[in-house]
Protein backbone atom coordinates (compact mmCIF):
# COMPACT_ATOMS: atom_id res chain seq x y z
CA UNK A 1 0.00 0.00 0.00
CA UNK A 2 3.15 2.39 0.70
CA UNK A 3 4.40 1.45 -2.44
CA UNK A 4 0.87 2.41 -4.28
CA UNK A 5 0.82 6.13 -2.56
CA UNK A 6 4.21 6.70 -3.43
CA UNK A 7 3.27 6.04 -7.47
CA UNK A 8 -0.27 7.58 -6.77
CA UNK A 9 2.26 10.81 -5.42
CA UNK A 10 4.15 10.63 -8.30
CA UNK A 11 1.75 10.13 -11.05
CA UNK A 12 0.44 13.51 -9.50
CA UNK A 13 3.80 15.22 -10.78
CA UNK A 14 3.79 13.71 -14.10
CA UNK A 15 0.12 14.92 -14.60
CA UNK A 16 0.95 18.40 -13.65
CA UNK A 17 3.29 17.99 -16.76
CA UNK A 18 0.83 16.25 -19.18
CA UNK A 19 1.02 18.91 -22.39
CA UNK A 20 4.89 18.59 -22.14
CA UNK A 21 4.81 15.26 -21.84
CA UNK A 22 2.59 15.52 -25.12
CA UNK A 23 4.80 16.98 -27.29
CA UNK A 24 7.55 14.52 -26.55
CA UNK A 25 4.97 11.98 -27.44
CA UNK A 26 4.29 14.02 -30.65
CA UNK A 27 8.21 14.28 -31.62
CA UNK A 28 8.74 10.59 -30.88
CA UNK A 29 5.40 9.55 -33.44
CA UNK A 30 7.08 10.81 -36.12
CA UNK A 31 9.70 8.58 -36.89
CA UNK A 32 7.37 5.52 -37.05
CA UNK A 33 5.34 7.47 -38.99
CA UNK A 34 7.82 8.15 -41.71
CA UNK A 35 8.39 4.69 -42.01
CA UNK A 36 5.08 3.43 -42.59
CA UNK A 37 4.66 5.69 -45.19
CA UNK A 38 7.58 4.57 -46.86
CA UNK A 39 6.72 1.03 -46.64
CA UNK A 40 2.86 1.86 -47.26
CA UNK A 41 4.63 3.05 -50.65
CA UNK A 42 6.82 0.24 -51.46
CA UNK A 43 3.68 -2.50 -50.39
CA UNK A 44 1.38 -0.31 -53.16
CA UNK A 45 3.82 -0.41 -55.86
CA UNK A 46 5.05 -4.13 -56.38
CA UNK A 47 2.24 -5.56 -54.46
CA UNK A 48 3.54 -8.15 -52.99
CA UNK A 49 4.56 -9.57 -49.65
CA UNK A 50 8.15 -9.21 -48.28
CA UNK A 51 9.33 -12.23 -45.73
CA UNK A 52 5.37 -12.60 -44.68
CA UNK A 53 5.36 -8.89 -44.52
CA UNK A 54 2.32 -7.45 -46.21
CA UNK A 55 0.94 -4.08 -46.01
CA UNK A 56 -1.44 -4.93 -43.06
CA UNK A 57 1.42 -6.13 -40.69
CA UNK A 58 3.33 -3.79 -41.70
CA UNK A 59 0.84 -1.15 -40.61
CA UNK A 60 -0.11 -2.96 -37.25
CA UNK A 61 3.82 -3.06 -36.62
CA UNK A 62 4.80 0.16 -36.69
CA UNK A 63 1.64 1.41 -34.71
CA UNK A 64 2.32 -0.98 -31.87
CA UNK A 65 5.73 0.28 -32.22
CA UNK A 66 4.75 4.01 -31.89
CA UNK A 67 3.49 2.85 -28.54
CA UNK A 68 6.41 0.79 -27.92
CA UNK A 69 8.45 3.68 -28.17
CA UNK A 70 6.05 5.63 -25.62
CA UNK A 71 5.67 2.81 -23.44
CA UNK A 72 9.39 1.25 -23.27
CA UNK A 73 11.30 3.88 -23.98
CA UNK A 74 13.03 4.66 -20.73
CA UNK A 75 14.30 8.36 -20.41
CA UNK A 76 15.05 8.27 -17.01
CA UNK A 77 19.38 8.06 -18.04
CA UNK A 78 19.15 11.45 -18.26
CA UNK A 79 17.96 12.92 -14.84
CA UNK A 80 20.15 10.51 -13.82
CA UNK A 81 23.19 11.88 -15.78
CA UNK A 82 22.69 15.44 -16.08
CA UNK A 83 20.65 16.53 -12.98
CA UNK A 84 21.11 14.29 -10.26
CA UNK A 85 25.18 13.14 -11.25
CA UNK A 86 26.39 16.46 -12.88
CA UNK A 87 24.89 18.66 -10.47
CA UNK A 88 24.58 16.86 -7.62
CA UNK A 89 20.95 16.35 -6.91
CA UNK A 90 21.63 13.10 -5.75
CA UNK A 91 22.16 14.29 -2.54
CA UNK A 92 18.92 14.62 -1.53
CA UNK A 93 18.29 10.96 -2.46
CA UNK A 94 21.28 9.35 -0.74
CA UNK A 95 20.54 10.85 2.74
CA UNK A 96 16.55 9.51 2.22
CA UNK A 97 15.61 5.80 3.61
CA UNK A 98 14.23 4.17 0.40
CA UNK A 99 15.98 2.57 -2.82
CA UNK A 100 16.92 4.77 -5.66
CA UNK A 101 16.30 2.46 -8.46
CA UNK A 102 12.62 2.04 -6.62
CA UNK A 103 12.50 6.24 -6.53
CA UNK A 104 13.49 6.62 -10.16
CA UNK A 105 11.05 3.26 -11.41
CA UNK A 106 8.26 5.75 -9.36
CA UNK A 107 9.23 8.75 -11.33
CA UNK A 108 9.19 7.19 -14.72
CA UNK A 109 6.67 4.73 -14.81
CA UNK A 110 3.60 7.77 -14.41
CA UNK A 111 5.64 9.06 -17.46
CA UNK A 112 5.82 5.46 -19.47
CA UNK A 113 1.80 4.97 -18.75
CA UNK A 114 0.99 8.60 -19.78
CA UNK A 115 2.99 8.34 -23.09
CA UNK A 116 1.71 4.71 -23.35
CA UNK A 117 -1.65 6.04 -22.88
CA UNK A 118 -1.08 8.23 -25.87
CA UNK A 119 0.15 6.05 -28.04
CA UNK A 120 -2.89 3.76 -27.54
CA UNK A 121 -5.12 6.68 -28.45
CA UNK A 122 -3.06 7.30 -31.75
CA UNK A 123 -3.29 3.44 -32.27
CA UNK A 124 -7.11 3.49 -32.02
CA UNK A 125 -7.79 6.23 -34.40
CA UNK A 126 -6.03 4.08 -36.44
CA UNK A 127 -7.70 1.31 -36.09
CA UNK A 128 -10.91 3.19 -36.29
CA UNK A 129 -9.68 4.57 -39.89
CA UNK A 130 -8.84 1.24 -41.08
CA UNK A 131 -10.73 -1.13 -39.78
CA UNK A 132 -9.11 -5.03 -39.60
CA UNK A 133 -5.73 -4.06 -41.16
CA UNK A 134 -4.83 -2.88 -37.79
CA UNK A 135 -4.93 -6.29 -36.25
CA UNK A 136 -3.40 -7.16 -32.73
CA UNK A 137 -3.70 -10.44 -30.78
CA UNK A 138 -7.10 -11.55 -29.10
CA UNK A 139 -6.82 -14.57 -27.70
CA UNK A 140 -5.88 -14.24 -24.12
CA UNK A 141 -3.59 -17.18 -23.56
CA UNK A 142 -0.81 -15.48 -26.32
CA UNK A 143 -2.47 -11.98 -25.22
CA UNK A 144 -1.10 -12.62 -21.33
CA UNK A 145 2.40 -14.01 -23.01
CA UNK A 146 2.61 -10.76 -24.72
CA UNK A 147 1.89 -9.12 -21.69
CA UNK A 148 4.52 -10.14 -19.60
CA UNK A 149 7.39 -10.04 -22.52
CA UNK A 150 5.88 -6.43 -22.40
CA UNK A 151 6.81 -5.86 -18.42
CA UNK A 152 9.96 -7.60 -18.98
CA UNK A 153 10.95 -5.34 -21.73
CA UNK A 154 10.27 -2.42 -19.56
CA UNK A 155 12.08 -3.74 -16.56
CA UNK A 156 15.12 -4.45 -19.64
CA UNK A 157 14.73 -0.73 -20.49
CA UNK A 158 14.82 0.39 -17.09
CA UNK A 159 17.70 -1.20 -15.84
CA UNK A 160 19.52 -0.14 -18.95
CA UNK A 161 18.65 3.25 -18.75
CA UNK A 162 19.42 3.51 -14.95
CA UNK A 163 23.28 1.52 -16.01
CA UNK A 164 23.29 4.54 -18.90
CA UNK A 165 22.67 7.42 -16.42
CA UNK A 166 25.28 6.17 -13.80
CA UNK A 167 27.71 5.94 -16.28
CA UNK A 168 28.22 9.70 -15.74
CA UNK A 169 29.76 9.03 -12.21
CA UNK A 170 32.95 7.92 -14.68
CA UNK A 171 32.77 10.00 -17.89
CA UNK A 172 32.32 14.34 -18.05
CA UNK A 173 30.90 13.89 -20.83
CA UNK A 174 27.68 11.63 -20.99
CA UNK A 175 26.04 12.91 -24.37
CA UNK A 176 28.05 11.29 -27.14
CA UNK A 177 27.09 7.68 -24.81
CA UNK A 178 23.61 8.84 -25.11
CA UNK A 179 23.39 9.59 -28.15
CA UNK A 180 25.17 6.28 -29.60
CA UNK A 181 22.52 4.09 -27.35
CA UNK A 182 20.09 6.15 -28.88
CA UNK A 183 20.94 5.34 -32.32
CA UNK A 184 21.83 1.64 -31.35
CA UNK A 185 17.97 1.20 -30.15
CA UNK A 186 16.62 2.63 -33.23
CA UNK A 187 18.19 0.56 -35.30
CA UNK A 188 18.49 -3.08 -32.96
CA UNK A 189 15.46 -2.27 -31.55
CA UNK A 190 13.34 -2.95 -35.18
CA UNK A 191 12.93 1.10 -35.75
CA UNK A 192 14.42 1.25 -39.43
CA UNK A 193 13.36 -2.08 -40.50
CA UNK A 194 11.86 -5.40 -38.64
CA UNK A 195 14.35 -7.11 -37.89
CA UNK A 196 14.00 -10.59 -39.72
CA UNK A 197 14.63 -8.62 -42.78
CA UNK A 198 17.83 -8.04 -41.78
CA UNK A 199 20.44 -9.28 -43.24
CA UNK A 200 21.50 -13.04 -41.41
CA UNK A 201 24.54 -11.79 -39.65
CA UNK A 202 22.91 -8.22 -38.30
CA UNK A 203 20.23 -10.17 -37.47
CA UNK A 204 21.89 -12.77 -35.53
CA UNK A 205 23.62 -9.72 -33.70
CA UNK A 206 20.47 -7.39 -32.92
CA UNK A 207 18.95 -10.83 -31.55
CA UNK A 208 21.48 -11.16 -28.94
CA UNK A 209 21.29 -7.64 -27.78
CA UNK A 210 18.97 -6.13 -25.36
CA UNK A 211 17.32 -3.30 -27.64
CA UNK A 212 15.06 -6.66 -29.50
CA UNK A 213 13.92 -7.64 -25.87
CA UNK A 214 12.98 -4.30 -25.51
CA UNK A 215 10.82 -3.17 -28.54
CA UNK A 216 10.90 -5.99 -31.24
CA UNK A 217 10.08 -9.38 -29.79
CA UNK A 218 7.23 -7.30 -27.20
CA UNK A 219 5.90 -5.44 -30.33
CA UNK A 220 5.79 -8.85 -32.99
CA UNK A 221 4.25 -10.88 -29.23
CA UNK A 222 1.13 -8.58 -29.12
CA UNK A 223 0.52 -8.28 -32.88
CA UNK A 224 0.96 -12.17 -33.28
CA UNK A 225 3.81 -12.44 -35.80
CA UNK A 226 5.77 -14.37 -32.90
CA UNK A 227 5.65 -17.79 -33.38
CA UNK A 228 4.21 -19.29 -30.13
CA UNK A 229 7.22 -21.68 -30.33
CA UNK A 230 9.61 -18.96 -29.91
CA UNK A 231 7.88 -17.43 -26.76
CA UNK A 232 10.03 -19.43 -24.55
CA UNK A 233 13.10 -18.68 -26.05
CA UNK A 234 12.29 -14.95 -26.09
CA UNK A 235 11.07 -15.22 -22.20
CA UNK A 236 14.24 -17.53 -21.55
CA UNK A 237 16.09 -14.47 -23.18
CA UNK A 238 14.64 -11.62 -21.46
CA UNK A 239 15.39 -13.11 -18.20
CA UNK A 240 18.96 -13.17 -18.99
CA UNK A 241 19.58 -9.73 -19.91
CA UNK A 242 17.29 -8.33 -16.88
CA UNK A 243 19.72 -10.35 -14.48
CA UNK A 244 22.63 -9.57 -16.31
CA UNK A 245 21.58 -6.17 -16.36
CA UNK A 246 20.12 -6.06 -12.65
CA UNK A 247 23.41 -7.39 -11.56
CA UNK A 248 25.56 -4.92 -13.15
CA UNK A 249 23.35 -1.99 -12.02
CA UNK A 250 24.38 -3.08 -8.56
CA UNK A 251 27.61 -3.53 -8.89
CA UNK A 252 28.14 0.24 -10.55
CA UNK A 253 25.46 1.21 -7.95
CA UNK A 254 27.78 0.51 -4.87
CA UNK A 255 31.09 1.30 -6.68
CA UNK A 256 29.86 4.74 -8.06
CA UNK A 257 28.55 6.14 -4.87
CA UNK A 258 31.37 5.95 -3.74
CA UNK A 259 33.20 8.01 -5.98
CA UNK A 260 30.20 10.50 -6.32
CA UNK A 261 31.29 13.72 -4.81
CA UNK A 262 27.84 15.72 -4.31
CA UNK A 263 29.51 18.33 -6.41
CA UNK A 264 27.27 21.52 -6.12
CA UNK A 265 25.16 19.82 -3.47
CA UNK B 1 28.59 11.40 21.92
CA UNK B 2 25.81 11.74 19.18
CA UNK B 3 28.66 12.77 16.69
CA UNK B 4 32.14 11.40 17.19
CA UNK B 5 34.56 12.46 14.87
CA UNK B 6 38.36 11.34 14.83
CA UNK B 7 41.04 11.58 12.38
CA UNK B 8 38.52 12.10 9.09
CA UNK B 9 40.61 12.61 6.06
CA UNK B 10 38.70 13.51 2.76
CA UNK B 11 40.84 13.71 -0.33
CA UNK B 12 39.54 14.00 -3.64
CA UNK B 13 41.23 13.67 -7.05
CA UNK B 14 41.44 16.45 -9.26
CA UNK B 15 42.08 16.40 -13.01
CA UNK B 16 44.18 19.29 -14.36
CA UNK B 17 43.77 20.58 -17.92
CA UNK B 18 46.67 22.43 -19.72
CA UNK B 19 44.88 25.21 -21.70
CA UNK B 20 43.95 25.32 -25.55
CA UNK B 21 43.37 22.64 -28.10
CA UNK B 22 47.47 21.37 -27.26
CA UNK B 23 46.19 20.96 -23.62
CA UNK B 24 43.08 18.76 -24.81
CA UNK B 25 45.06 16.41 -27.08
CA UNK B 26 47.76 15.59 -24.44
CA UNK B 27 45.26 15.11 -21.70
CA UNK B 28 43.84 12.80 -24.62
CA UNK B 29 47.27 10.45 -23.82
CA UNK B 30 48.34 11.56 -20.18
CA UNK B 31 46.06 13.15 -17.57
CA UNK B 32 47.42 15.12 -14.94
CA UNK B 33 46.35 14.61 -11.51
CA UNK B 34 45.88 16.83 -8.02
CA UNK B 35 45.26 15.73 -4.71
CA UNK B 36 42.54 18.22 -2.69
CA UNK B 37 42.61 17.74 0.78
CA UNK B 38 39.07 18.67 1.45
CA UNK B 39 39.04 17.47 5.08
CA UNK B 40 42.61 16.49 6.27
CA UNK B 41 42.96 14.83 10.15
CA UNK B 42 39.86 16.73 11.45
CA UNK B 43 38.50 15.15 15.57
CA UNK B 44 35.63 16.42 17.14
CA UNK B 45 32.52 15.41 19.66
CA UNK B 46 29.01 16.58 19.76
CA UNK B 47 26.61 15.83 22.67
CA UNK B 48 22.97 14.90 22.72
CA UNK B 49 21.17 18.85 21.81
CA UNK B 50 24.40 20.95 21.38
CA UNK B 51 24.03 23.55 18.34
CA UNK B 52 27.57 23.90 17.06
CA UNK B 53 28.49 26.57 14.69
CA UNK B 54 30.76 24.91 11.62
CA UNK B 55 32.48 28.16 10.05
CA UNK B 56 35.16 28.70 7.58
CA UNK B 57 35.88 30.22 4.53
CA UNK B 58 34.90 28.72 1.10
CA UNK B 59 36.52 25.69 0.09
CA UNK B 60 37.68 25.14 4.13
CA UNK B 61 36.14 21.60 4.02
CA UNK B 62 32.74 22.98 6.16
CA UNK B 63 30.44 20.98 3.63
CA UNK B 64 32.96 17.86 3.14
CA UNK B 65 32.55 17.28 6.71
CA UNK B 66 28.93 17.66 6.87
CA UNK B 67 28.43 15.09 3.62
CA UNK B 68 30.85 12.73 5.55
CA UNK B 69 28.89 13.18 8.26
CA UNK B 70 25.68 12.78 6.63
CA UNK B 71 26.72 9.61 4.74
CA UNK B 72 27.24 11.45 1.42
CA UNK B 73 30.85 10.49 1.10
CA UNK B 74 33.03 7.85 1.79
CA UNK B 75 35.64 9.15 3.96
CA UNK B 76 39.71 8.34 3.35
CA UNK B 77 41.02 8.15 6.42
CA UNK B 78 39.12 8.45 10.30
CA UNK B 79 36.41 7.24 11.45
CA UNK B 80 33.33 8.74 12.18
CA UNK B 81 29.94 8.03 14.15
CA UNK B 82 26.86 9.49 14.09
CA UNK B 83 24.55 8.26 16.50
CA UNK B 84 26.25 4.88 16.70
CA UNK B 85 26.08 4.34 12.86
CA UNK B 86 28.74 4.86 10.07
CA UNK B 87 27.11 7.42 8.28
CA UNK B 88 28.37 5.76 4.62
CA UNK B 89 26.79 2.53 5.03
CA UNK B 90 23.45 4.23 5.00
CA UNK B 91 21.36 1.98 6.97
CA UNK B 92 18.02 2.54 7.27
CA UNK B 93 17.89 3.29 11.10
CA UNK B 94 20.52 6.07 10.85
CA UNK B 95 18.64 7.89 8.06
CA UNK B 96 15.27 7.86 9.25
CA UNK B 97 17.25 9.66 12.44
CA UNK B 98 19.04 12.26 10.13
CA UNK B 99 18.01 15.21 8.02
CA UNK B 100 20.41 17.30 5.88
CA UNK B 101 19.29 21.09 4.96
CA UNK B 102 20.68 22.05 2.33
CA UNK B 103 20.22 26.41 1.18
CA UNK B 104 18.72 26.85 -2.06
CA UNK B 105 18.72 22.93 -3.00
CA UNK B 106 15.34 21.84 -3.09
CA UNK B 107 13.55 18.39 -2.60
CA UNK B 108 10.32 19.84 -3.18
CA UNK B 109 7.73 19.46 -6.33
CA UNK B 110 7.43 22.56 -8.22
CA UNK B 111 4.56 21.96 -10.02
CA UNK B 112 2.93 20.60 -6.53
CA UNK B 113 1.84 22.02 -2.98
CA UNK B 114 4.36 21.62 -0.33
CA UNK B 115 1.73 19.28 1.29
CA UNK B 116 2.40 16.62 -1.64
CA UNK B 117 6.02 16.65 -1.01
CA UNK B 118 5.63 16.04 3.08
CA UNK B 119 2.98 13.50 2.57
CA UNK B 120 5.55 11.55 0.05
CA UNK B 121 8.33 12.02 3.14
CA UNK B 122 5.41 10.45 5.17
CA UNK B 123 5.39 7.31 3.35
CA UNK B 124 9.20 7.26 2.82
CA UNK B 125 10.16 7.44 6.45
CA UNK B 126 6.93 5.57 7.23
CA UNK B 127 5.99 7.94 9.85
CA UNK B 128 2.11 7.04 11.62
CA UNK B 129 -0.58 9.16 10.39
CA UNK B 130 -0.74 10.79 14.54
CA UNK B 131 2.21 11.46 14.50
CA UNK B 132 2.90 12.91 11.03
CA UNK B 133 -0.25 15.50 11.64
CA UNK B 134 1.31 16.28 14.95
CA UNK B 135 4.69 17.43 14.14
CA UNK B 136 3.33 18.62 10.27
CA UNK B 137 1.01 21.14 12.89
CA UNK B 138 3.56 22.30 15.01
CA UNK B 139 5.82 22.78 12.34
CA UNK B 140 3.66 25.00 10.36
CA UNK B 141 2.66 27.00 13.70
CA UNK B 142 6.19 27.48 14.18
CA UNK B 143 7.03 28.62 10.84
CA UNK B 144 3.46 30.08 10.37
CA UNK B 145 2.72 29.28 7.17
CA UNK B 146 -0.44 28.01 7.23
CA UNK B 147 -1.68 29.79 4.56
CA UNK B 148 0.89 28.47 2.17
CA UNK B 149 0.63 24.91 2.44
CA UNK B 150 -1.72 24.59 -0.84
CA UNK B 151 0.06 26.67 -3.20
CA UNK B 152 1.73 25.35 -5.81
CA UNK B 153 5.66 25.65 -4.45
CA UNK B 154 6.47 27.64 -8.07
CA UNK B 155 4.39 30.13 -6.89
CA UNK B 156 5.98 30.79 -3.26
CA UNK B 157 9.31 33.44 -2.84
CA UNK B 158 12.43 32.02 -2.17
CA UNK B 159 11.71 32.85 1.90
CA UNK B 160 8.73 30.89 1.80
CA UNK B 161 10.52 27.97 -0.03
CA UNK B 162 13.01 27.72 2.75
CA UNK B 163 10.36 27.88 5.07
CA UNK B 164 8.70 24.43 3.07
CA UNK B 165 11.77 22.62 2.99
CA UNK B 166 12.73 22.73 6.16
CA UNK B 167 9.12 21.26 7.03
CA UNK B 168 9.85 18.47 4.75
CA UNK B 169 13.78 18.10 6.22
CA UNK B 170 12.04 17.73 9.76
CA UNK B 171 8.52 16.42 9.12
CA UNK B 172 10.50 13.24 10.77
CA UNK B 173 11.39 14.78 13.93
CA UNK B 174 15.10 14.31 13.21
CA UNK B 175 17.97 13.76 16.25
CA UNK B 176 20.27 15.07 14.23
CA UNK B 177 20.05 17.67 12.14
CA UNK B 178 22.69 18.87 9.63
CA UNK B 179 21.87 22.53 8.07
CA UNK B 180 24.26 23.68 5.45
CA UNK B 181 23.62 27.97 4.62
CA UNK B 182 20.44 27.31 5.75
CA UNK B 183 19.47 31.23 5.34
CA UNK B 184 21.57 31.73 1.86
CA UNK B 185 19.93 34.24 -0.14
CA UNK B 186 17.27 35.35 2.32
CA UNK B 187 16.42 38.96 3.07
CA UNK B 188 17.63 39.98 6.39
CA UNK B 189 14.06 39.49 8.06
CA UNK B 190 13.50 36.24 6.52
CA UNK B 191 17.01 35.47 7.91
CA UNK B 192 16.04 36.37 11.52
CA UNK B 193 12.95 34.27 11.44
CA UNK B 194 15.06 31.68 10.11
CA UNK B 195 17.27 31.68 13.32
CA UNK B 196 14.42 32.31 15.43
CA UNK B 197 13.07 28.91 14.58
CA UNK B 198 15.77 26.67 14.37
CA UNK B 199 16.58 28.25 18.03
CA UNK B 200 13.06 27.45 19.14
CA UNK B 201 13.14 24.11 17.50
CA UNK B 202 16.36 22.95 18.63
CA UNK B 203 15.43 24.15 22.55
CA UNK B 204 11.64 22.20 22.23
CA UNK B 205 13.53 18.89 20.34
CA UNK B 206 16.05 18.77 22.09
CA UNK B 207 18.36 17.84 18.76
CA UNK B 208 21.55 17.60 18.08
CA UNK B 209 22.37 20.26 15.48
CA UNK B 210 25.44 20.99 13.08
CA UNK B 211 25.13 24.64 11.46
CA UNK B 212 27.54 26.04 8.73
CA UNK B 213 26.79 29.68 7.96
CA UNK B 214 28.68 32.54 5.94
CA UNK B 215 26.96 35.06 8.13
CA UNK B 216 28.27 35.49 11.59
CA UNK B 217 24.79 36.64 12.59
CA UNK B 218 23.30 32.93 12.22
CA UNK B 219 26.06 31.72 14.57
CA UNK B 220 26.36 34.44 17.19
CA UNK B 221 23.01 34.18 17.84
CA UNK B 222 22.37 30.50 17.76
CA UNK B 223 26.14 28.75 18.58
CA UNK B 224 27.14 29.16 21.97
CA UNK B 225 30.44 26.74 20.51
CA UNK B 226 31.99 27.06 16.95
CA UNK B 227 34.57 25.05 15.13
CA UNK B 228 36.50 27.00 13.07
CA UNK B 229 38.10 25.00 9.73
CA UNK B 230 40.07 26.25 7.01
CA UNK B 231 42.04 24.23 4.65
CA UNK B 232 41.08 20.96 5.99
CA UNK B 233 42.00 21.40 9.48
CA UNK B 234 40.26 22.77 13.17
CA UNK B 235 41.85 25.93 14.13
CA UNK B 236 39.38 26.20 16.87
CA UNK B 237 36.91 24.12 18.76
CA UNK B 238 35.19 26.08 21.34
CA UNK B 239 33.04 28.18 22.87
CA UNK B 240 32.22 31.54 20.96
CA UNK B 241 33.40 33.99 24.12
CA UNK B 242 36.16 31.97 24.53
CA UNK B 243 36.82 32.38 20.99
CA UNK B 244 37.03 36.13 21.55
CA UNK B 245 39.19 36.26 24.63
CA UNK B 246 41.86 33.64 22.60
CA UNK B 247 42.46 35.50 19.24
CA UNK B 248 41.24 39.04 20.31
CA UNK B 249 44.38 40.93 21.11
CA UNK B 250 42.90 43.70 21.45
CA UNK B 251 39.62 46.32 22.12
CA UNK B 252 37.84 49.32 20.55
CA UNK B 253 37.00 52.05 21.55
CA UNK B 254 34.37 54.14 19.77
CA UNK B 255 34.43 57.78 20.28
CA UNK B 256 32.33 60.50 19.68
CA UNK B 257 34.11 64.05 19.95
CA UNK B 258 32.67 67.31 20.60
CA UNK B 259 35.23 69.18 18.77
CA UNK B 260 37.64 68.01 15.72
CA UNK B 261 41.52 66.42 16.65
CA UNK B 262 43.66 65.86 14.58
CA UNK B 263 43.84 62.35 13.87
CA UNK B 264 47.79 62.54 14.51
CA UNK B 265 46.74 63.35 18.48
CA UNK B 266 44.44 60.56 18.11
CA UNK B 267 46.48 57.86 17.08
CA UNK B 268 49.37 58.86 20.14
CA UNK B 269 46.19 56.59 22.63
CA UNK B 270 46.36 53.20 20.13
CA UNK B 271 45.86 52.34 16.24
CA UNK B 272 42.99 55.02 14.74
CA UNK B 273 41.35 52.25 12.32
CA UNK B 274 38.64 55.00 11.63
CA UNK B 275 38.08 58.72 11.39
CA UNK B 276 35.23 60.27 10.28
CA UNK B 277 34.48 63.37 12.16
CA UNK B 278 33.21 63.44 14.86
CA UNK B 279 33.37 59.82 15.09
CA UNK B 280 36.66 58.09 15.43
CA UNK B 281 37.54 54.10 16.08
CA UNK B 282 40.80 53.62 18.03
CA UNK B 283 42.25 50.21 18.85
CA UNK B 284 44.14 49.52 21.68
CA UNK B 285 45.93 46.67 23.80
CA UNK B 286 43.17 44.74 25.69
CA UNK B 287 45.21 45.31 29.23
CA UNK B 288 45.54 49.09 28.20
CA UNK B 289 41.91 49.98 27.04
CA UNK B 290 40.48 51.31 30.62
CA UNK B 291 44.09 53.41 30.78
CA UNK B 292 43.33 54.18 27.11
CA UNK B 293 39.91 55.41 27.79
CA UNK B 294 41.26 57.27 30.22
CA UNK B 295 43.51 58.90 28.79
CA UNK B 296 40.85 60.12 25.68
CA UNK B 297 39.01 61.47 28.34
CA UNK B 298 41.10 63.58 30.15
CA UNK B 299 43.09 64.78 26.98
CA UNK B 300 40.40 65.23 24.21
CA UNK B 301 37.09 66.75 24.39
CA UNK B 302 34.93 63.52 24.02
CA UNK B 303 30.88 63.51 24.14
CA UNK B 304 30.66 59.82 24.47
CA UNK B 305 33.36 56.75 24.50
CA UNK B 306 32.36 52.80 24.48
CA UNK B 307 35.29 50.29 24.91
CA UNK B 308 34.08 47.10 22.77
CA UNK B 309 34.66 43.24 22.27
CA UNK B 310 35.96 43.59 18.64
CA UNK B 311 33.60 42.04 15.97
CA UNK B 312 33.63 38.26 15.63
CA UNK B 313 33.59 38.54 12.47
CA UNK B 314 37.35 40.33 12.62
CA UNK B 315 37.94 38.07 15.03
CA UNK B 316 37.88 35.19 12.89
CA UNK B 317 39.44 37.05 10.14
CA UNK B 318 42.56 37.29 12.35
CA UNK B 319 42.43 33.50 13.22
CA UNK B 320 42.62 32.53 9.50
CA UNK B 321 45.22 35.19 8.50
CA UNK B 322 47.33 33.57 11.14
CA UNK B 323 46.48 30.42 10.03
CA UNK B 324 47.76 31.26 6.60
CA UNK B 325 51.36 32.69 8.30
Amino acid sequence: MRYVRIFLLHFQDTFAERARSFVWFLIALINPLILLLFWRGAFLETGSTLAGWNLSTMASYYLLLIIAGAFLSVHIDEKIAYYDIQEGALSSYLIRPFSYALWNFFIELPYRILQGAFGVAVFLIFRLIFGPMIAIRTDWPSLSLAILIIVLGLLISFFFKMILGLSALWTTDYSGLEQFFEVAGLIFGGFVIPLNLLPDGVQRLAFSLPFSYIYYFPVTAIQGTLATADIPNILFGQIFWLAALYATYTLIWRRGIQKFTAVGQ
Amino acid sequence: MVISVSHLSKHYQTFQKEPGLVGSLKSLFARKYQTVKAVNDVSFDIGEGELVGFIGPNGAGKTTTLKCLSGLLYPTNGKVSVLGFTPYERKTAFLKQIALVMGQKNQLWWDLPAQETFLLNKEIYEIPDGEYQKTLSDLVELLDVEDLLKVQVRKLSLGERMKMELIAALIHSPKVLFLDEPTIGLDVVMQKKMRDFIEVYNRLNKSTILLTSHYMEDVRQLAKRVIIIDHGKILYDGKLDSLVKKFAKYKVLSVVLETYVAPDKLAEVGELTEYNFPKAVIRVSRNASNVAAAELLQKFPVDDLNIEEPDIEDIIRDVFTQAAK
